[in-house]
């Protein structure tokens, strides 16, 4: 894969430079992102008028987070990602206490029923969604910078434990959905950076069993369980959201009602604008509009896997990697919910979805595997890295 | 990545472990798309056709209910239009604007209304009921969002207690509960239409909403065979026996001999249909239409059948039967089967001595008729019987008739022949009666007697027609003819002289009946009827009065001929009727 790239690679000029990259990453990112602006104003409008009073309040919010998602992206695509390895404890640390201030009364702000955000100021942020990266940024260097460690259980540990206590402290506000990410996110990173199978096992199956524990402990999990088994038992009740996004879906058909012009949106389908986006998309642009869709995220996580494999160091490999999981995993989960493929569980559509915290983190990430995929390359006698 | 890497695992297997990976989203995304061509393409339809009903609100949009006219025309039920207004208060943008514009064009509080658009937790709030069309017109103009008007069907009947047994009521929502409104219910209460609001989830009509209209149908017009004029006379007369003998009840049925059209039904007591005593405990008993639901025993006026079905035999040389001269035994009783049957009179003053069929009619002297019957046969009697339609149905369009009560052919005694002769041992109701006598006089045609002459539409295009009905034969138009002419005698030398107009030929027969309580002749309690008709050479017109239990006098003769008498002199007057002569 790597051998037809070498003579490229001796490009200087920034244009050569940007094009011996996977220039496709940030382009498809903006795309997704504007994308993602027009459908969260399409989708976000009625409810923004009748409740804010504005119906441009949500397009204004997205529109800011994609510019500076933009900026973010641009920047990140211009630093050397190498810097980021030393980072890694302070991503961590970083991490972790954004996700405990959470929990500090007066920063922490509640809504519906769970504290997932904080409030800085006018600015309130979700540390979720850097934690997600801080991890990957953590696991990615570890890994990275001594390879043999992962091929012990002890070796693997730390990550494992970084891991961990970010999907812990996840659950704690509670939000089972972002925490499954994590954890789905931290089994990549482990089976990437070669962890032996068994030791993988060994995490596993106990997570596996903690899954039936975790639905206990909130009654309303398993409510949605049931929900989710048969919306149509409770159609006024917990499989009400369901039931919404099929009606969405189902009004779309082939090509989709036209733009603008969702049924849904006007306040039956609940979070039409952030959790529920694909499913107002599947109404106005029907299902040649979602397999479009579809194509250009794939193409974009392709484009990251590609990255991840071409990358000529383990830290590149991984970092490259673990952005596109976490990418990946979000996109699939959230289409899976919307579709009513697993229980509901409030997860944003990565780009699309309104939420500027998630927005602009996912684009600066995307310039962070713009940045790997460009990074020049070792000639081959340089290879193999470590003696 | 090194293809070697002291310690680590080899680049090869972590880009192989990266494809897994990659192959995994790969599968992932093909659910992905299976399932939302599940949703979106194979169900789609379905799952539209079941959010279809959350995206809309509909306002009612209310069939006219269709008017009940009389056979000219005149309007015996009618519709006030009035409106309802409501509001949505989920749909109201301004509340404040709102309730004030309510207020101001209905003359309601607003402080009241806009503190009860704040807190109702309805989704439906009625503001005015049967607000006027020009105040609804005023406020379809404001455009108010979340206010909505529907046609109120306010039932109005311009008459009151006219025919009200036989018009009937409706309920507060328009359904027809009784009488003609009942009957002809499918075709007065036309179907409700409605529109249609594209509204959100909590009912507030969307801004580039469409509206779809769905037009109600209205009802269809109900054109009556009663003259509500002849109506007036009959009820006037039933009111004035009412007064004068304070009975249980005064009835009369008004019909068209020539066709059976009912031209009147009186039933006395009567109610204002415009203020139905709905919850009284009387109700059943003001509203139910005697004349055709309930029963009794005829007495006399039964005997026009007997002589009828004798005279046709007769005229048909059955030697059995007796003939128009033939002279009948001046006994005051009959012995059968070992039960002796007397005559009301006393056969004392010599007026029930050799009578003829002509003045055993005239004297109503039960032991002639008692012969009859018994001459006939129970055979060839209950022939007659069924074809002048007792025990059974008459037909009409109208519900809750009465069969009226026949001993079986199978178990008849001589005993119960000899009585049925002469209008006993059976009860009929007044409308089997009546179109028995009419049947008997109008030259033997027995018709369906009908309520409703046609059903039209609001612009006047008949949508249905209900022509007469022959039913069958009774008697041939000869015994028909003699029977009139005998019953014109006994209106003019006989038992019915009471109900004698000068000048014009009347024909009928009286009828005095004691009533059964629990199986015993219930003392003092009489049944005091009359069954008259004219022109006697033509019968036009064919009434039959029925006073219940009436105080004071009881004959028929006294009681009931009159009033005969006073509703033929009144249709007289109403149809300018010159006199024969």
């Amino acid at each position: 894969m790597a051998a037809k790239n070498y003579a490229s690679s001796e490009g200087t000029r920034p244009v050569r430079k940007f094009a011996d990259g996977q220039a496709a990453i940030p382009l498809l990112a903006a795309a997704l992102a504007a994308f993602g602006v027009l459908m969260v104003y399409s989708a976000g409008s009625y409810v923004a008028e009748t409740v804010y009073g504005d119906r441009f309040f949500f397009l204004k919010k997205q529109l800011a987070g994609f510019i500076l998602g933009l900026a973010g992206m641009a920047a990140a695509a211009f630093f050397p990602y190498k810097k980021l390895k030393k980072c890694k404890w302070a991503a961590l640390a970083l991490s972790f206490a954004a996700l405990a201030l959470v929990f500090v009364p007066g920063l922490g702000q509640e809504s519906y029923g769970a504290t997932r955000w904080l409030r800085l100021g006018p600015v309130s942020l979700q540390p979720s969604e850097f934690a997600k990266y801080g991890f990957v940024l953590f696991a990615a260097a570890y890994a990275g910078e001594k390879p043999e460690r992962m091929r012990t259980f002890a070796g693997m540990l730390p990550v494992l434990a970084a891991g961990a206590g970010v999907c812990a402290l996840i659950l704690l506000e509670p939000n089972m959905s972002v925490a499954m990410c994590v954890g789905l996110v931290m089994l990549v990173m482990l089976f990437l950076s070669g962890a032996k199978a068994r030791h993988l096992l060994a995490v596993l199956l106990p997570v596996a069993a903690a899954v039936p524990l975790l639905i206990a402990v909130e009654p309303y999990r398993l409510r949605r369980l049931y929900a989710f088994l048969d919306p149509w038992a409770s159609p006024q009740g917990e499989g009400y959201q369901l039931i919404q996004s099929f009606y969405a879906l189902g009004n779309g058909g082939w090509l989709g009602v036209g733009l603008f012009r969702s049924r849904q949106k006007y306040r039956f389908l609940p979070f039409a604008e952030s959790d529920f986006i694909l499913a107002v998309i599947g109404e106005e642009l029907g299902f040649v509009g979602i397999l479009l869709l579809f194509a250009a995220m794939g193409a974009l996580i392709y484009c990251g896997a590609r990255t991840a494999a071409r990358s000529r160091d383990l830290f590149g490999f991984l970092l490259a990697a673990g952005i596109t999981a976490v990418y990946a995993v979000q996109t699939v989960l959230n289409a899976l919910v919307v579709s009513g493929c697993i229980p509901p569980t409030g997860l944003p559509l990565p780009l699309i979805s309104a939420g500027n915290t998630s927005l602009v983190i996912t684009m600066v990430s995307m310039g962070i595997l713009y940045n790997i995929s460009r990074s020049p390359r070792p000639r081959r006698r340089e290879q193999g890295g470590a003696p | 990545m090194g293809k070697n890497r002291a310690g680590g695992v080899s680049a090869t297997v972590l880009r192989k472990r990266l494809s897994a990976v990659l192959l995994a989203v790969a599968f992932l995304f093909l659910v992905i798309f299976a399932r939302f061509f599940y949703l979106q393409v194979a169900e789609g339809k379905a799952l539209r056709a079941r959010a279809l009903d959350q995206w809309t609100r509909e306002i009612p949009v209310v069939a006219e209910r269709g008017r009940i006219f009389d056979r000219n025309g005149a309007l015996l039920a009618g519709n006030l239009t009035s409106y309802t207004v409501f509001v949505r208060p989920n749909a109201v943008r301004d509340r404040e604007e709102t309730a004030r514009v309510l207020a101001e064009i209905f003359s309601l509080d607003k402080e009241t209304l806009e503190e009860k658009l704040a807190s109702s937790r309805v989704s439906e709030l009625t503001v005015v009921r049967r607000a006027d069309a020009a105040l609804v017109e005023a406020l379809s103009a404001r455009e108010l969002p979340g206010v909505y008007y529907a046609r109120d069907n306010t039932r109005t009947y311009p008459y009151g207690k006219l025919l009200c047994q036989t018009i009937g009521f409706t309920s507060s929502d328009n359904a027809g509960l009784t009488g003609i409104e009942k009957y002809y219910d499918k075709y007065l209460a036309g179907m409700d239409g409605e529109i249609l609001y594209d509204t959100d989830l909590v009912g507030s009509e969307l801004a580039d909403g469409k509206a779809h209209y769905y037009p109600a149908t209205d009802g269809l017009d109900v054109t009556l065979t009663v003259d509500a004029a002849i109506q007036t006379v009959a009820e006037q007369a039933m009111e004035r026996a009412y007064a004068e003998y304070a009975p249980r009840s005064a009835q009369c049925v008004v019909l068209d001999p020539r066709d059976f059209s009912v031209l009147a039904m009186a039933c006395i007591p009567s109610y204002d249909l415009n203020d139905v005593p709905r919850g009284d405990e009387d109700l059943n008993d003001l509203s139910r239409n005697r004349l055709v639901s309930d029963i009794y025993e005829p007495g006399s006026t039964f005997k026009i059948v007997t002589a009828a079905a004798d005279i046709e035999e007769h005229l048909r040389g059955n030697p059995a039967a007796f003939s128009l001269t033939r002279r009948f035994a001046s006994s005051r009783t009959r012995s059968v089967d070992g039960t002796t049957i007397r005559c009301w009179s006393t056969h004392a003053d010599g007026k029930h001595a050799n009578q003829t069929i002509a003045e055993a009619l005239n004297n109503s002297c039960n032991p002639c008729f008692v012969d009859m019957a018994l001459a006939l046969g129970t055979e060839t009697f209950y022939g007659y019987l069924a074809a002048f339609g007792f025990g059974k149905n008459t037909g009409i369009d109208f519900s809750g008739e009465a069969q009226g009560m026949l001993i079986p052919e199978s178990a008849v005694r001589g005993c119960d022949l000899a009585r049925i002769g002469f209008g006993q041992s059976l009860a009929v109701s007044a409308l089997q009666l009546a179109c028995a006598g009419a049947a008997a006089v109008n030259g033997g045609y027995y018709y369906r007697p009908r309520l409703v002459k046609k059903i039209s539409s609001a612009d006047g295009k008949i949508s249905e027609e209900f022509p007469a009905e022959l039913k069958n034969r009774t008697v041939g138009e000869e015994a028909s003819r003699i029977l009139a002419s005998l019953l014109e005698g006994v209106v003019e030398r006989g038992s019915g002289n009471k109900a004698y107009i000068e000048g014009y030929k009347v024909g009928g027969k009286t009828g005095t009946a004691q009533k059964f309580e629990g199986g015993a002749l219930a003392a003092g309690k009489y049944v005091s009827s009359f069954l008259g008709f004219f022109p006697s050479d033509d019968p036009q017109y064919l009434a039959l009065v029925i006073v219940d239990e009436p105080q004071g006098a009881y004959y028929g003769s006294v009681v009931a001929a009159p009033c005969a008498k006073e509703i033929f002199e009144g249709i007289i007057e109403v149809r300018g009727i010159l006199p024969y002569e």
